[in-house]
Order: C-alpha cells, then sequence, then structure tokens
C-alpha cells in the first residue's frame, strides 16, 4: 500500500533536499520566483524552434549581416564566464584560497554561459543536423574551429567541474558512492582547472583573433604576433578582467536577493583588486593597439581611422566610452584600496567593467559589420527579429533558472552557513 | 578529423591542431578513469565510509571542527582537518608521546546543569561509549544529545550483525518527518539495539583490542561540553532569528519542543550530520 503525497509531506522533503543550516524561501515562493522565467524559457525555445525547423530567414541576418544580436551574446557570455576558468586557475593553481567562497558559484555560471553560448551556437549555424561536421571535417586554419573545438571541449570540463558541486547535494552526499567519487574527483579539480585554463585562453583569443583576421572589415583588421593578430590577446586579458568582476556581481545580486550573507567581505575585495589590476593592464594594451591601427594598421590599408567614426550612431565617442568609462574608471574603482573599501563603488566599478567587455564585443560584432568597407556602399542596417530576442532572452532564462536551482539546492557559497554563526575573520 | 576521413590531409597544421585537441580529451579521459579506479580501491580497502565522513566533515563549520587539544588549550585555535580522525593524526600522537594524554574518570559530573558520566569514552556527534564485558561496548547519546533528539518519533537502529563504521551512520533519529544521522563512535559488529527504556541504544563487538583513541575522555570531555553548549546556544540562536545569550538558566529537557521548526537543523549541527 502506498501513501498519497500530501502538499506538506512535499514540502517536507523538498526541505530535505537543501543544504542543513541555510535558510531558502518556501517552495512556492521558489516556484513563483521560476515561473516567469520558465515562461521566459518556452518562449525563447519556440522561437529557437521556428529557426531551427523552419531556417533562419526568421532571422533579420542577412549576407552583409552574419553576426548578429546571437553572436553578440555569445562572445559576451563567454567572456563573462571567464571568471569559472580564471576563479579556478586563482584557487587550484595560484593557491589563492580566499577563491573557495565562491568558485562553486565560478562554476555555475561558467556552465550556464558556456551551455548558452553553445545552445545559441547551434541555432546560429541553422543546421543541427550537420553541426557535427565541424569536427568531422575540421579546417584547421579557422580560427571559428579553433573556437568549436575548445568550447566543446571546455564545456565537457565544466560539466566534470559542475559534478563534484552537484554529488554535494544533501540527499546525494548521503550516498556512499557518490561521495567517494566526489572527494577523489575533488582532489584532482587543478587538472580540470589547468585544462580550463588551457582552453579558455585558446579560444577566448580566437573569438579575438576572429575578428582581427578579417582583412575585409578595416575596422577590426588587426596586425600580431605570428599568426595572431592583437585582438587574440586582448580578448583573453579582457575576458580575465571581468571575470572576476562578474563573480563578485553575482554574488552581490545573490546576496540581496535571498537576503543572506554568502560571502566574506576580503572576497569582494581580492575579486575586485584582481580585477581592476588586470582590467587596467587591459586598457592599456587597447589604448596602444589603438594608437598602432589608427597610426599604422588603417592608414596602410588606404582609410583613415577618424572616417570608421564619421557614421552614426558609432561616433568617437563609443571608442571613449570603451577606454575611459567603461575602462579606465572601473579599472581605478577597482584597484584603489579607500575607493573598494565602499561596497557599493567597489560594485559599480565590476559593474562598469561587465558593461565594458559587453560593449567591447558590441563594437567588435555589430559596429564592423555596419561599417560600409566600399565607397559606394551604405553603412548596413541591422534589428534583431523577435525570433533572435526570444532565443536571446531564452539563454538569460536558462541562466537564471540554472543559477536559481543550483543556488537552492546545492552549496554555491561554502561560508554561507558559517557566516550565519556570525563567524566572519577580518 | 581522421586518417580515414574525406578531406584529412597529413599537414603540419593539422597534427598540431588535432594532436592538442586529442591530448585535451585524453587528459580528462585519464582523469575521470583514475578517480573511478581510485574509488573502487577505495571500497575494496574498506576505506570508502571514512572517505564520505572525510568528505563530509569539510563541509562542517569551522565551530564544529575545533581539535580536541584545542578545547583543552594544548594547541589554542587549531581546527581538526583529519576528519577528527586522531588515529591518524601525527600532531595527537606527538601529544600522546609528551604524556598530554587525558586519563578516563569515574562517576559523574555536572557540567552546565547536565550530568555526565566520565567513566566512558565521547563521540564529537554527541555519542557515548561504555565498555562492557565480554569484549561488547554500549553505545548511546549523552545528556546533550538527549535533550537535542527530545521525544523522536523513531529511531532506526541497523539490525545485529550490521557492521558499523566508525563515524559513518550508527543510527538514524525521526522527527517531525525529518531524519538526522547519528555517528557511529567505533567500528564493530552490531550485537543488539536498546529499547526505549535502555539508556544505551546499541551493544558492539568492536575488534579487539578496543581502541578508542579517537574518542574523548575526562579532562577533554568538561572542555568539550562547555564548548558544545556554547555552540548550541549560537545555533539555536540564529534558529530562533535573534542572538541568543546564556542567561544562568539550564537547557530544557527537549529541545525539539523549543524549537519544533528548526528541529533538524540544530540537531543536525550539534550531532555533526551536514
Amino acid at each position: 500500500m502506498t501513501t498519497a503525497l500530501t502538499p506538506s509531506m512535499l514540502l517536507q522533503r523538498e526541505r530535505e533536499l537543501i543544504r542543513r543550516g541555510v535558510d531558502r524561501c518556501p517552495l512556492p515562493q521558489f516556484l513563483m520566483w521560476t515561473a516567469p522565467w520558465f515562461a521566459l524559457l518556452v518562449f525563447g525555445c519556440y522561437a529557437a524552434w521556428l529557426c531551427l525547423s523552419q531556417g533562419l530567414f526568421h532571422t533579420n541576418m542577412d549576407n552583409q549581416y552574419a553576426f548578429g544580436l546571437w553572436i553578440f551574446l555569445d562572445l559576451a557570455v563567454i567572456a563573462l564566464g571567464a571568471g569559472a576558468f580564471f576563479t579556478g586557475f586563482l584557487l587550484y593553481v595560484a593557491r589563492k584560497q580566499e577563491m573557495k567562497a565562491v568558485i562553486n558559484s565560478a562554476v555555475v555560471i561558467g556552465l550556464v554561459c558556456y551551455s548558452g553560448a553553445v545552445a545559441v551556437l547551434m541555432v546560429d549555424v541553422g543546421q543541427p543536423l550537420r553541426a557535427w561536421f565541424t569536427f568531422w571535417h575540421p579546417n584547421v586554419h579557422s580560427m571559428l574551429t579553433e573556437v568549436t573545438f575548445c568550447i566543446t571541449a571546455y564545456l565537457t570540463v565544466l560539466l566534470i567541474e559542475y559534478l563534484p558541486v552537484a554529488l554535494k547535494n544533501r540527499k546525494l552526499c548521503r550516498v556512499t558512492r557518490y561521495a567517494v567519487f566526489e572527494y577523489e574527483l575533488h582532489r584532482l579539480m587543478v587538472v580540470f582547472a589547468l585544462l580550463g585554463a588551457f582552453l579558455s585562453f585558446f579560444h577566448q583569443g580566437s573569438l579575438g583573433g576572429l575578428y582581427g583576421v578579417l582583412r575585409g572589415r578595416p575596422f577590426a583588421f588587426r596586425e600580431g604576433f605570428g599568426i595572431w593578430p592583437s585582438t587574440f590577446f586582448l580578448f583573453i586579458v579582457s575576458a580575465a578582467a571581468v571575470g572576476p568582476s562578474f563573480i563578485a556581481l553575482t554574488t552581490w545580486i545573490t546576496e540581496k536577493l535571498s537576503g543572506h550573507r554568502l560571502v566574506e567581505g576580503r572576497v569582494y575585495d581580492t575579486l575586485a583588486r584582481i580585477s581592476g589590476k588586470i582590467l587596467l593592464v587591459y586598457v592599456a594594451l587597447k589604448a596602444a593597439d589603438t594608437l598602432v591601427w589608427m597610426n599604422a594598421t588603417a592608414p596602410a590599408r588606404g582609410f583613415a581611422a577618424r572616417g570608421f567614426y564619421e557614421t552614426q550612431p558609432f561616433g568617437t565617442w563609443i571608442l571613449l566610452a570603451e577606454i575611459g568609462v567603461f575602462g579606465l574608471l572601473p579599472g581605478w574603482l577597482l584597484v584603489s584600496r579607500r575607493a573598494r573599501a565602499s561596497r557599493a563603488v567597489l560594485l559599480c566599478g565590476a559593474a562598469l567593467a561587465c558593461a565594458g567587455v559587453a560593449l567591447n564585443r558590441f563594437v567588435m560584432t555589430i559596429q564592423t559589420l555596419a561599417l560600409p568597407t566600399l565607397p559606394f556602399e551604405r553603412p548596413a542596417q541591422y534589428w534583431p527579429s523577435w525570433q533572435e530576442a526570444g532565443t536571446f532572452l531564452a539563454v538569460i532564462a536558462f541562466g537564471v533558472l540554472v543559477y536559481s536551482f543550483s543556488f537552492r539546492y546545492l552549496t554555491l557559497f561554502p561560508q554561507e552557513r558559517e557566516l550565519a554563526f556570525g563567524g566572519e575573520k577580518e | 578529423m581522421f586518417p580515414w576521413v574525406y578531406g584529412f590531409e597529413w599537414t603540419a597544421g593539422r597534427i598540431v591542431f588535432l594532436g592538442i585537441f586529442f591530448s585535451v580529451l585524453l587528459v580528462m579521459f585519464l582523469t575521470v578513469a583514475f578517480v573511478f579506479l581510485k574509488s573502487a580501491v577505495h571500497f575494496r580497502t574498506g576505506r570508502a565510509y571514512f572517505i564520505q565522513w572525510k568528505s563530509l566533515f569539510h563541509e562542517l563549520p569551522r565551530a564544529s571542527r575545533a581539535c580536541r587539544h584545542a578545547l583543552t588549550g594544548h594547541l589554542p585555535g587549531r581546527v581538526c582537518e583529519g576528519a577528527f580522525e586522531c588515529r591518524e593524526c601525527s600532531k595527537h600522537g606527538e601529544l600522546l608521546e609528551q604524556g598530554r594524554e587525558a586519563a578516563i574518570g569515574a562517576g559523574a559530573e555536572e557540567i552546565m546543569g547536565m550530568t555526565v558520566p566520565l567513566d566512558r569514552y565521547y563521540h564529537r556527534g554527541h555519542c557515548w561509549v561504555k565498555p562492557l564485558k565480554k569484549g561488547l561496548v554500549a553505545v548511546g547519546l549523552d545528556e546533550l544529545g538527549r535533550r537535542l533528539v527530545g521525544r523522536p518519533d523513531a529511531v532506526e537502529t541497523p539490525p545485529p550483525g550490521t557492521w558499523l563504521v566508525a563515524n559513518s551512520t550508527a543510527f538514524w533519529v525521526k522527527r517531525n518527518g525529518t531524519a538526522v544521522r547519528v555517528l557511529a563512535p567505533v567500528d564493530g559488529e552490531v550485537i543488539a539495539a536498546g529499547g526505549p527504556s535502555d539508556d544505551w541504544i546499541l551493544k558492539v563487538r568492536p575488534p579487539a583490542p578496543l581502541d578508542t583513541r579517537h574518542l574523548l575522555r575526562g579532562d577533554e570531555v568538561r572542555a568539550w561540553y562547555r564548548r558544545e553548549v556554547e555552540r548550541l546556544e549560537l545555533i539555536a540562536g540564529r534558529a530562533d532569528g535573534a542572538p541568543a545569550l546564556a542567561d544562568g538558566g539550564e537547557l530544557c529537557a527537549d529541545l525539539g519542543e523549543a524549537f519544533p521548526e528548526r528541529w533538524d537543523a540544530v540537531c543536525g549541527e550539534m550531532l555533526l550530520d551536514t
């Protein structure tokens, strides 16, 4: 005879999945929070299905505007998701023990960003049944092939890194087999951290290199070192710079939404300091690269750099904003000890840094393709279709849902329970 | 991708690119395979339960992981990293060689309003171990543990013949639809389970001679008990939504009644069940 599952029993069983000693909102409240995101996900999946089943005519991309909202999204989330590999690198290789407090969250963010990026790429390629061709018949001279291989491999690494986090669930960790596997896997996490750093280095770089080698697009084309244009290195450095900022930002948002302290104050400080230092290096490199491009690369190809900024709305303001407002300013805010001392200023710096990398990816994707390259061409116009926007929103919804469920049922912030004791040591 | 696939050419670029890719895949595969292998070895050598406990132990808050020598003041502030497995701890061995071993006492003592018999050994999960005749030991919940558990709906004990491993599950205490695991203080075979009127819960036959190096005794118990009551005040204060201060009163007999909603959290944390 089976006992009927009453609502109170269901709530009780659900409660038993949540880590002991941490507070989470009641299940109905949690479901209310997830409902709109689920709705958005369903809507986005429908939009993606239209593109996959009927073709890319549902998008507003064409032969001139082959990269649109999706590629911008890919580039932005992959840069923001760099916090996963960089935090792993800092913890397991550079032995920054403070990173323990956010490593699980960073892994989930990385997983969300990369799985979202891969999903959107599948839709963007538009031939899901032939997606495997890129592996089976690789064009090893293409930056995109490198990106595809690295992202796929890194997504596998992230899934493996997510396993120990998932197996630490209150119910799962009581199964001896899972607990032992988790323990041993965790001990070898340094291998995956190194693999992640290696793969991220190349695919972040290749994404930048992809634009740098566009000889037909002098706004993006750059000289470089060997086979790698300067954008290859700029993308790596910028991703490493904003990764920690994005981790700090998401941690703070989670703290506000959950109403609990999740990490010690010094964790924010360390993330901000590292992010700020790398950001300043990036700004210096970016400024030098822009000067070389303005004075050597573009003129050598018969273009005056100022001409690229005569097409509205892409005036010089966008360059100044990228380097100044979203580069130098957050870099200084994050590096300065006095500025960092204020949590609001620190988070403002982190938000500006994240917005800056998104702007950079926007410039590289949208502005590059919008600018005319021949004298008789007019600036290209592009506005995403609702199917493109829907797919974009589905990725955001997917990310929020995966993170929300992970936060509820897994230990994303190991210090949370200890902080509830009032155990901060600073 | 492979030499037999249409379009493959033996060029340097292809060999380098695919070589790196396959190396990455190989490293991933070998690492995961090694983890599986290592896990299997732990099961074969009987260390799986200890590994499980070790994994869970590091989830405990620092306050719950204080070293026994920190409690007595010999190593102030030291936090245990060895899952309370003093039998494998070199520092504990060193201190024993220096003659810092606490001796088992006799009789009982009132500590913070609770009667604590000193003629037995204590596990950090609030179980005691009392040697009996014929190589058996009795295992029961100490006074603080009993007050934490209060009047449970059920105590789920393992059937006779079950082999217990120290720090794995000894028995479950169920109340209000939730269950809290009580850790086994010693290795051994379960001989009998006690009834509601018994002060012991299990009778166990441990391997001879009885190894109690990881268990607290004598002076250590006094210091640990005081610390545990402080820890309980902190946890209970948090459960109640406000910090609780000691007011000189005694702990009530059934803490489950004081925190019906948070019994699981309070009891679980005190009994080291993550």
